[in-house]
Parts: C-alpha cells; structure tokens; sequence
C-alpha cells in the first residue's frame, strides 16, 4: 500500500519515479482506485469508475515502460475525466438524466491524445448537467447530487466541473480534466485549492465533447500545480482537423520544458481593481498576502483595471443563445423537465427566444471588447485577481441568491477565449481554500503558467490538501 | 384550449394588446390567438426582477407571453413567475447591449473560420482511406 503522500504527489513527482522503475503505475493505480472507491460516492466525486479500462493502461503502460519505452511525463498517471467527454463503449451522461444511457462508440480527441501519451484512466468525474448551460439553481444539479468539497464536506466544489475539482483536491487521482465556458475550470480549481488551466480557446479540440457554447466551450487540466498543468496541456493542446474551432497547427501546439528558465521572461503584471465588487474579508486577507508576494517576486505589479461595458451581458447573451441551439431538441420536445435543477427545467424557454439580431450584436461587441483587451495587453502580460470574491459555499445554498454577482473577468476572459490559471494562494479563518486567478492574452497560455510556476516557487499553498478519513 | 379574443374589446385594451405583440419581432400567428388572458392585462415584471423601461417591460411581457404560448402548458404555477423573471432579466441584459453604440462596421467576432481549402483536401483524403 503507498503512502497517502505519495497520492497527493505531482505528476512531475510521480513521473520521476515512475520513469525510474521506482514506482509501479499498476500499484500506483490500484490505489487511486481503492481511494475513490472508498471516498468517491462520500463526495459525489465521479460519474463512474472505469477499473477495467484503467488497470489494462495501467499494466500496458508498466510493461512498456519495463522494456524501456517511456513516452513521457504522463506516463502511467492516473487521471479522470470529465463525464462529458466521449469514451468508446463506456456511458458519457453529460451529467443529465435524459441522457443517462448515452455511450458513444469513439474516444474525444483529449482522452486519444492522454492515451497516446501513456495516461491512465481512473474514471468520468461527476459534473454539473449539461455543464450547466441551462442554468442551475442548486450544487444538487447533476445526476450524482451535490458535490462535496473535501476540505469542508458540508460545503460544495463549484461547478460544472465539480467533480474534477472534488477528485483532485481528495486525492483521488493525479489529475483531472475539466472544461470551462464561464468559470467551470476556475471557479472549482478555486473552491478545492488546486491549480487549474483555462486554455486559450481553440488550443485543446473539443471533438467528441459535449458542445454547450460553441464559441466559448473550452478544455483544460486541473492539477496539483501550474507546472502539473502545463505538461498535462503540452499532451492535450494541438491542431485537430476535424475541429474546425482549433487553432492553426503552429498556434495550437503547446510545448513545455521544465529546464526552461522562468525568469527569461519578466512578467508585468496588473492587478486588477475592478474585478469584484465586493470580496470576502476571508478572502481578502490571503488576496492582499498575494498581491505582496507577487510584488516581490516580479519585476512590475501595478494596478489595472478593466474596460467597462456590457460585456458580461452580451456573453450571457452569446451563450444562453448558443447553449438553446446547442439543446434546442432537449427543449422543444419537453425532455428538458427531466433535468434535476428547477432552472434548468425551463430557461431554455426564455433562451429560445433570443433573436439573430440580438445575437449578431453580441457577436459585434465581441470584436470591440477584444480590441480593448489587446489594448490593455500592451501594457501588461498577465492580469491578477482573486479567482471568486467567496469561499465555498454551503451544498444547499440558493446560486441565484447567494452566489450571483457580476463577475467581469469571467465575462471577458471567456468572450475573448483569453487563458486563466487560478491557483490557490491561501485559506479564511474557516480552512476554505482561495485562489488566485491570473488571466493573459489570447494565445499566451505560456504567461499564466509562468506566473503561477513563479508564484508557487515561493509559495507551498498548492502543497497543502485537506484531511479525509 | 383557451378563447380570449371572442369577447369584445374595447379599442383601449385592443391597442395595448396590439402594442405587446408588435413588441417581439417572431410571436406565432398561434400563439397570437391564444394569448392567456391572465397575461395580457399584466405589465410589471415580478417585483424581485430588474428595473426595466416601459419599452423594456413591454417586450419581456411579450416574450413571456411568447413563451406561454409556445410552451405553457408544460409550465405549472410555480415555474411560471420563474420564467417572467427570467424573461426581465433577459430584457434587461438585451437593454444593455442595445444601448452601446456600434458602427455600422463594426462587424461580429466569429471564432468559427472557415473551412480552408488545405482542410477540405485533408478531411476528403482521409475518408477514402490513403495508404
């Protein structure tokens, strides 16, 4: 039986000694698969587990490995996936009833290239339904109930990827994929206290995915640390020519060498004053030791602010219209009610009803709002901010009351298809994690996983995790 | 099925009708007739939802009215306020959208390219299978 350290370890840390024979991926695996048999359904944590699938990788990956075929870092590291992208022959429910029985007879490009590189599969982490693209009123939206967060199990993930978060931050695998269209990557990174890649859109092909918002749906790693997540997105990232979304080859690709010097580059960060309204005193208080530790450790920390205007509304607008389109069968045939949240059941209703026109003008302020962000860019590389203005939040709280405040960053960063990292840089009198969000330019993933490397070189908050017997 | 239009209607109450289904661009000529009669006589949005304009509150009515037509008899009571509230909210984020001045050039941000030349070749040559 390993330590349980050893299943809190990073990939970068496992895959040392896996590379030198020292550490069995089958032994490796049938441990995370004891930990998430035994602590899984206490958080609602997955969908499913796939030990078939995952002891056969996990014995293939040992055996070429004995003979000396190492493919690399991710070799085999267990992992899980969201329940939203595609494994043959096993189902993919997207988290919602009406499509419990679903199974599709070919892999997502994510899970073929993670297989590619020799990663192992635990199982489909639990999410939200439908990625919560029709709206959703309680943690409880998803066909796994609520997800509960390790560090307080009285108190939720976040979503949609709420089961990618729970996974990760219990130990329950080395890495987890997540996909975010507005805060489902940043916001459970930020509410379990792991570290969590947004990716530029059209970096990771979104082939054999759910499609929720088609031009905003993106796919990227939840991990222990940025350097964890920029070698588990050198795996992912990549042209694909059957997305027509992705990025041409050479913008697409993602190369990652930890040997690279971090300092080659020195990051001019702004931080962000207008981000939040309102923040938490808990939160506040680990955001303000942040901001030191930033200015300490980077050449330029000023403040910014971003451009105002009605951009939140006209990504809610871009995304209620496409997510309507994206389930207009669901809605229209009245199958919608078989979803679990009283939302859910019937904004779709309301969505349907947005005309091409109020659409276009969103698409248009789109244009506007990226010319500004590339404007602001000039001036600095990375913009910082706290990843929520909350803490967790309580499993049975009211998220139309409760957690509804205008979230600008969110709004922007994901109409603009701009990269987040949020890492966790501390916690609230209460033991609740915090995270700090950086956000960059399109296609500059490389600057948020700079800065968060950096950040964690003198910070051990992405060491810390919680106590679960 | 209700009825609604059979009782007269003086011409007050037929140009506030009118008003409100001119205030969606695409409402059914169905639903057109069979507007709920519980609906049209009401304005304001639930109190709880946002502030809204008189033009603003007349086209979330209309939308919720659009709604209730299409889809209301898959609505119980208790999701119904749900949706005006949502219909209110929905305006309220159109509103703002509206009401930030655009340039007749200034044209859409489409993620989506289009499908290049080089792509079609590749998709094509991988469908009939090269050696």
């Amino acid at each position: 039986m390993l330590k349980e350290s050893l299943l809190y370890a990073s990939v970068g840390e496992l895959a040392k000694q896996i590379e030198s024979k020292q550490l069995s991926p089958v032994e490796l695996t049938e441990c995370y698969l004891e930990r998430s048999e035994k602590l899984g359904p206490r958080l609602n944590a997955y969908a499913r587990l796939t030990p078939t699938v995952a002891l056969e990788q996990a014995k293939l990956a040992e055996k070429e490995i004995r003979r000396g075929h190492y493919r690399g870092p991710l070799h085999g590291i267990p992992y899980a996936a969201k329940d939203l992208l595609a494994v043959k022959g096993i189902p993919t429910t997207w988290g919602a009833k009406p499509y419990a029985d679903q199974v599709f007879d070919y892999n997502a490009a994510v899970i073929e290239h993670l297989k590619n590189v020799g990663a192992v599969m635990l199982g489909k982490a639990a999410m939200i339904e439908l990625a919560g693209g029709m709206g959703y009123t309680f943690a409880s939206a998803s066909l796994q109930g609520e997800a509960r967060n390790p560090w307080n199990t009285t108190c939720w993930t976040c979503g949609s990827s709420s089961g990618s978060g729970a996974i990760v931050a219990a130990g329950l695998a080395a890495f987890a994929i997540g996909t975010e269209t507005w805060g489902s990557i940043v916001c459970p990174s930020a509410f379990c206290g792991i570290s969590g890649l947004r990716p530029t859109y059209g970096r990771v092909s979104r082939r054999g995915t759910m499609a929720l918002c088609y031009s905003m749906d993106k796919i990227g790693p939840m991990a222990r640390s940025a350097e964890d997540c920029a070698r588990i997105f050198a795996a992912i990232a990549g042209h694909d020519a059957l997305d027509r979304s992705t990025l041409p080859v050479d913008r697409a690709a993602f190369t990652y060498s930890p040997a690279a010097d971090l300092k080659s580059r020195p990051l001019r960060i702004g931080w962000l004053t207008n981000a939040w309204k309102e923040v938490d005193p808990g939160v506040k208080k680990a955001l303000d030791a942040a901001h030191k530790a930033l200015a300490q450790h980077f050449p330029s920390v000023r403040a910014a602010s971003l451009p105002d205007g009605p951009w939140e509304d006209a990504a809610n607008v871009i995304l209620s219209a496409e997510v309507s389109s994206a389930f207009s069968e669901l809605i229209r045939s009245g199958r919608v009610r078989e979803l679990t949240d009283p939302r859910g059941q019937i904004a779709g209703y309301v969505n349907l009803t947005i005309s091409g026109a109020d659409y276009n003008t969103a698409l248009r302020l789109r244009e506007i709002l990226q010319g500004k962000m590339t404007e602001l860019f000039d001036s600095y590389d990375v913009l910082a901010a706290a990843s929520l203005p909350v803490p967790a939040t309580p499993l049975n709280l009211d998220l139309d009351k409760e957690l509804s405040f205008p979230d600008p960053l969110g709004g922007i960063g994901n109409l603009c298809g701009l990269p987040a990292l949020s890492v966790p840089c501390g916690f609230t009198e209460k033991k609740l994690p915090v995270g700090l969000q950086f956000v960059a330019k399109a296609g500059d993933d490389m600057a948020v996983l700079q800065a968060g490397k950096i950040f964690q070189q003198y910070t051990n908050w992405h060491r810390k995790h919680p106590t679960l017997n | 099925m209700k009825k609604h239009f059979g009782a007269v209607l003086s011409r007050r109450e037929f140009a506030r009708r009118a008003a409100l289904l001119s205030a969606t661009s695409f409402v059914s000529p169905a639903a057109r007739l069979d507007l709920p009669s519980d609906i049209v006589g009401d304005y304001q949005v639930d109190a709880g939802g946002p502030k809204l304009s008189p033009e603003g509150q007349a086209e979330a009515n209309a939308r919720y009215q659009q709604v209730l037509s299409l889809y209301g008899d898959r609505l119980n009571d208790e999701q119904k306020p749900r949706v005006k509230k949502m219909c209110a909210e929905l305006q309220k984020a159109l509103d703002h959208i509206r009401s930030y001045e655009l340039q007749n050039g200034n044209a859409p941000a489409l993620y989506l390219k289009p499908l290049y030349e080089r792509e079609k070749r590749q998709q094509s040559t991988g469908a009939t299978g090269k050696p």
